[in-house]
């Protein structure tokens, strides 16, 4: 199931680009690869889940509007951070288990995705990735623009 | 009126003391100086453990409402517009609107100092004796092992790092360092430097919590006149640096790179 946010999530996206602009926080520009005026909530079912770096990544098989299976990927922490954030390896979730994302697409379109929030089945939730435009710069460029 | 006058002296001499000793609860090292030993989080001025400072912003906590906007004192990096020279400055705008897709820790190389001190998404551990503090970070898993009371070494050779050397004034060490390449960003977006680039940081602990940080960016290359950057550093107990090899899955470069090639309007 795909299910795109209203407007009022992207208001307070652009929120966040504001106050976290000038801190660095992530090691690469979430803001340049994935698309922040394209939230999207997908539920299936975990194939694997990949705990490495820079960044982690969840696959789900997700149902497309005929049905057919599509295994989306998702971008997201690297291990420390997500442990750090409340998971545990192998335990919090697993291949098998059905989850809801909440993401953004890839400029590039496909099933690809940065994540930000996982709802797990009994309805618990934790972050797996970072807010929106993460590392595209912020609300300002450093310098003046003349 | 002498007696007076000997009371007068001992007061104020003891005031002299009592400000070159670091603040109530800064702990100190066997040789008296403030330790800033300690794992810490930079541009944050939460006090707690990392979950409970870190909650609703994504980076520790609780999986609340991602829409919802952080707290506003949850970060900060203050710091004034960039002094770029106008070439320089419009080599960083571009990286901006370019939603810094150029960014050298894409590829996972070390970033910059400060850079280091103001990713708030890793720790910080500092180890210190009292001719040396080790400054290990988990972003990278890069480290800075620094002499206490010496001169930099006359056989620099340019480095990502760059060669610190560091002293106290008072309660404050200072990191003088040189000897940078010139492949790293200073701190946000685009900001980059020449092989030029002299640092000098400031690392003041004024509470059991708390180390406020000041970098001062001298380059005469890029920069009209000299840069300075604060931000505070806040004490994480309970926190274990991890390790982070950034080149075991990195997949970003060739999504970056397609996104260049087929110009999917990732631009400003």
């Amino acid at each position: 199931m795909i299910v795109s946010r209203p407007v009022a999530l992207a208001v307070a996206v652009t929120s966040y680009f504001l106050i976290l602009g000038a801190t660095p926080r992530a090691h690469h520009s979430f803001g340049a690869e994935y698309d922040s005026n394209q939230p999207v909530t997908v539920t299936g079912v975990v194939t694997k889940i990949e705990w490495t770096n820079p960044h982690s990544f969840i696959y789900l098989d997700v149902a497309d509007s005929g049905g057919a299976k599509v295994n989306w990927k998702l971008e997201g922490y690297p291990p420390n951070v997500l442990y750090r954030t409340g998971w545990k390896r192998d335990v919090t979730m697993k291949p098998g288990d059905t989850v809801t994302v909440f993401a953004w697409r890839a400029r590039l379109g496909g099933p690809l995705a940065h994540s930000r929030e996982v709802t797990f089945a009994d309805g618990s939730k934790l972050f797996f990735g970072p807010p929106a435009g993460t590392g595209d710069g912020g609300a300002a460029p450093a310098v003046k623009v003349p | 009126m002498r007696a007076t006058f000997v009371v007068a002296f001992v007061v104020a001499a003891s005031s002299i003391a009592t400000l070159a000793q670091a603040p109530a609860g800064v702990p100190r090292g066997a040789d008296g100086k403030p330790d800033l030993a300690g794992v810490w989080q930079g541009s944050s001025v939460r006090p707690g453990k990392w979950e409970d400072a870190n909650n609703g912003l994504g980076v520790g906590g609780t999986g609340k409402d991602p829409s919802a906007p952080p707290s506003l004192g949850s970060q900060q990096v203050i710091t004034e517009p960039a002094p770029y020279q106008p070439w320089a400055a419009a080599r960083v705008l571009e990286s901006y609107n370019k939603r810094g897709i150029d960014d050298p820790a894409a590829l996972c190389l070390p970033p910059g100092v400060p850079r280091l001190v103001l990713v708030s998404l890793f720790p910080i551990e500092i180890v210190q004796t009292p001719k040396r503090i080790v400054f290990m970070y988990e972003y990278m898993n890069v480290f800075r092992s620094i002499p206490i009371g010496e001169a930099h070494p006359p056989d620099i050779a340019p480095t990502y790092l760059g060669d610190s050397v560091a002293r106290w004034e008072g309660n404050t060490l200072v990191v003088d360092v040189i000897g940078f390449n010139d492949k790293t960003w200073l701190t946000g977006t685009g900001t980059f430097h020449s092989e030029d680039l002299h640092l000098v940081e400031r690392y003041t602990r004024v509470s059991k919590d708390r180390i406020d940080f000041e970098a001062t960016i001298t380059d005469p290359k890029v920069l009209t006149k000299p840069w300075t950057i604060r931000t505070t550093m806040m004490l994480r107990e309970g926190t274990r640096v991890q390790e982070y090899v950034c080149a075991e899955n990195n997949q970003d470069p060739a999504h970056l790179e397609l996104l260049l090639k087929e110009g999917a309007g990732f631009r400003r």
